[in-house]
């Protein structure tokens, strides 16, 4: 029983605009993904490779100017792939031999996109595999839609709601250390000068983060609206970088045995081949490598951009279909 | 509220067809039988479901062009069992009422109130999955209710209830029409609901609006007459009342309907009582009663009030 029970009051209070209700459905979003105990322990590990990559930046930064360093450095530069990597990065290596300051703007962007490439990518296809699937299939099932939609809120807000529950995740597990490591670099960093090297580093970040968030997150909720059992669409998320890593994978060593080329003397990190667009995963890698300047300039791909932005579209189109759908009928 | 000629169609099968409504202020039953298109037009009302032809105005907005700025206005509780799953019954009304406008704190306070109202309890405390169907109404009415809006749209909102938790129900929408000034469109097939609480009755049938008219008149009687309940041999009394050249007929079990008012016939049966030796439970002005307004109504019959 209520202390006081004030019985019904009439509420006569400003409102919010409009335009901010959509928020709310994410707001609501992220409090009930939070409460999953599996995604705080997932978060919580991916912070160690965050940690290992600032350790490697500070680590650069501080030996720069030892006579070890450049020593390392050199010895690094002779290996053929190393050399490669840096070479298709636009980096001056013998210009780098013997001021390893030169490299740093190459060594922070390569290592923040390795940091980009393998555990965050892994940590968001695990952690969307963990949240997305339920985010319109529990509403579609619960009839929650119901609740939201006799509210001022249109299928595209809702959706853009439920979207903005996934980017709040993945700018948490993606560009948030990665700022932190620049930020840290920067600390780290004796020379004055390094603000000035690496000024567009956050940019990249950003950039990284919106390339691997907005077709994922189209993709995840494209899923989850299709079914009223999340399982199907978790399966279906899992199924669809599993199948695309696997086909690709195996189109490309058909083709190198083809072609009479050993795959395992092929440096394939960096080189365009049009088989990766049956990888999402290999897809999305290849543009934060040209985000990050890890590639060559010179022959610009457009093709995972268009598919890039075509499943996003296709993805988010279809989420809003089966929502806006309901109120067709 | 005024709508004119709504028709909406399933494919070729008609839902609503060209109907018009003005509806009153107060508590006003919408009556039909299944598939008469009550939800239809309730959803199409809240701009759930998108209209064939159509237009009107709704609380001082057009319709259904400002279906949007409509909702702010109107607080409707679905006949879906309809709720978002991990969230705690109080945490659902707040969000409905940030979503209605009403920023964090200030719906975290009005959903404490408006859950006290509605005799939520502790249990506001538990996730929603877990509540029962009588709880799931509770908290589709405090969300209907929480950000104060001037028209409530209640689709069987008493589903699922207890008797005493329906009365209880019936009573706060009683309590909000007649000393809140809110407006209340109650969708329901039981119609006690509708005389225990509305003002005026709209009856669908098949689509079309068969009857829109007040309660009193509903359930004004065709011809002055008096309802007699009986305890026991009701066609005993019955038989005595004919031989006294009454005009009676049997209007339900251990009822009968005799013709005209007044001291006379009054007389004349409690005369046949003590003859036939029947006793009379119970003698009042007859009534057109409701259920025969729905059926004739539902059977295509408007009845004359």
């Amino acid at each position: 029983m209520p202390i006081l029970d004030v019985g019904y009051r009439p509420w006569d209070g400003t409102r919010t605009p409009r335009w901010t209700r959509g928020l709310v459905v994410a707001e609501t979003g992220i409090r009930l993904v939070w409460r999953n105990a599996w995604l705080k322990r997932i978060l919580l590990f991916m912070t160690i490779p965050a940690l290992v990559v600032g350790a490697f930046v500070g680590a650069f930064e501080q030996t720069l100017d030892q006579s070890s360093a450049r020593e390392a450095m050199q010895a690094m530069l002779r290996t053929p792939r190393a050399r490669a990597v840096a070479e298709r990065a636009g980096v001056d290596v013998q210009k780098v031999a013997k001021d390893p300051a030169q490299a740093r703007h190459f060594a922070w962007s390569y290592l923040l996109f390795v940091l980009f490439r393998y555990p965050q990518a892994f940590g968001m296809i695990l952690v969307l595999g963990l949240v997305a699937p339920r985010l319109v299939s529990y509403d579609l099932r619960s009839k929650g839609y119901l609740l939201y939609l006799s509210r001022p809120l249109t299928p595209a807000e809702y959706i853009a709601g439920k979207a903005g529950i996934v980017f709040f995740l993945l700018f948490m597990m993606a560009a948030v250390p990665s700022l932190l490591i620049y930020v840290a670099g920067l600390f780290l960093s004796t020379d004055s000068w390094a603000i000035a090297q690496t000024w567009d580093l956050p940019l990249r970040i950003l950039a990284a983060t919106l390339v691997l968030m907005i077709p994922t997150t189209a993709v995840a909720l494209a899923m989850s609206s299709l079914t009223q059992e999340s399982r199907y669409a978790g399966f279906a998320w899992f199924a669809f970088w599993v199948i695309g890593a696997v086909s690709y994978q195996v189109l490309w060593l058909a083709s190198q045995v083809r072609r009479g080329m050993d795959p395992e003397s092929m440096e394939i990190l960096g080189e365009y081949n049009p088989w990766m667009l049956f990888s999402p995963y290999e897809t999305l890698g290849y543009l934060q490598m040209q985000i990050f300047g890890l590639t060559r300039t010179d022959d610009w791909v457009w093709g995972p951009w268009i598919l890039v932005v075509g499943t996003s579209v296709v993805g988010y189109a279809l989420a809003y279909w089966r929502v806006a759908r309901i109120l067709k009928v | 509220m005024e709508i004119r000629d709504v028709s909406k169609w399933y494919g070729t099968y008609p839902a609503l067809r060209d109907v018009s409504l003005d509806l009153p202020t107060g508590i006003v039953g919408l009556l039909g039988p299944n598939g008469s298109g009550k939800s239809t037009l309730i959803k199409a009302l809240l701009g759930l479901v998108s209209v064939d032809a159509g237009s009107g105005r709704v609380l001082e907005c057009r319709w259904p062009e400002d279906v949007r700025i409509l909702r702010d206005q109107v607080g409707y509780l679905p006949e879906d069992d309809c709720f978002i799953e991990g969230l705690q019954g109080i945490e659902s009304i707040q969000m409905m009422a940030r979503l209605s406008g009403l920023k964090s704190t200030e719906a975290l306070r009005r959903s404490h109130e408006v859950a006290d109202f509605c005799d939520m309890g502790q249990e506001r405390y538990r996730t929603v999955d877990t509540y029962s169907t009588g709880m799931r109404q509770k908290l589709k009415f405090a969300q209907a209710l929480v950000h104060d809006p001037q028209w409530l749209i209640l689709d069987e909102p008493t589903t699922g209830l207890d008797p005493a938790q329906r009365e209880q129900l019936l009573d706060r929408i009683a309590v909000l029409a007649h000393e809140k000034g809110k407006s209340v469109l109650l969708s329901t097939h039981i119609l006690h609901d509708v005389q225990r609480v509305c003002d005026c009755v709209v009856i669908l049938a098949a689509g079309q609006v068969c009857v829109v008219d007040s309660l009193e008149n509903l359930q004004r009687p065709t011809q002055a007459g008096l309802q007699i309940s009986v305890v026991s041999d009701v066609e005993r009394l019955h038989q005595t009342l004919a031989n006294q050249g009454i005009a009676v007929e049997r209007s339900g079990p251990g009822e009968l309907r005799v013709a005209g008012q007044g001291d006379a016939i009054l007389q004349a049966i409690w005369r046949a009582s003590r003859q036939s030796n029947v006793l009379i439970q119970r003698v009042a002005p007859s009534r057109n009663s409701l259920e025969q307004a729905f059926l004739d109504a539902v059977s295509m019959k408007t009845p004359s009030p």
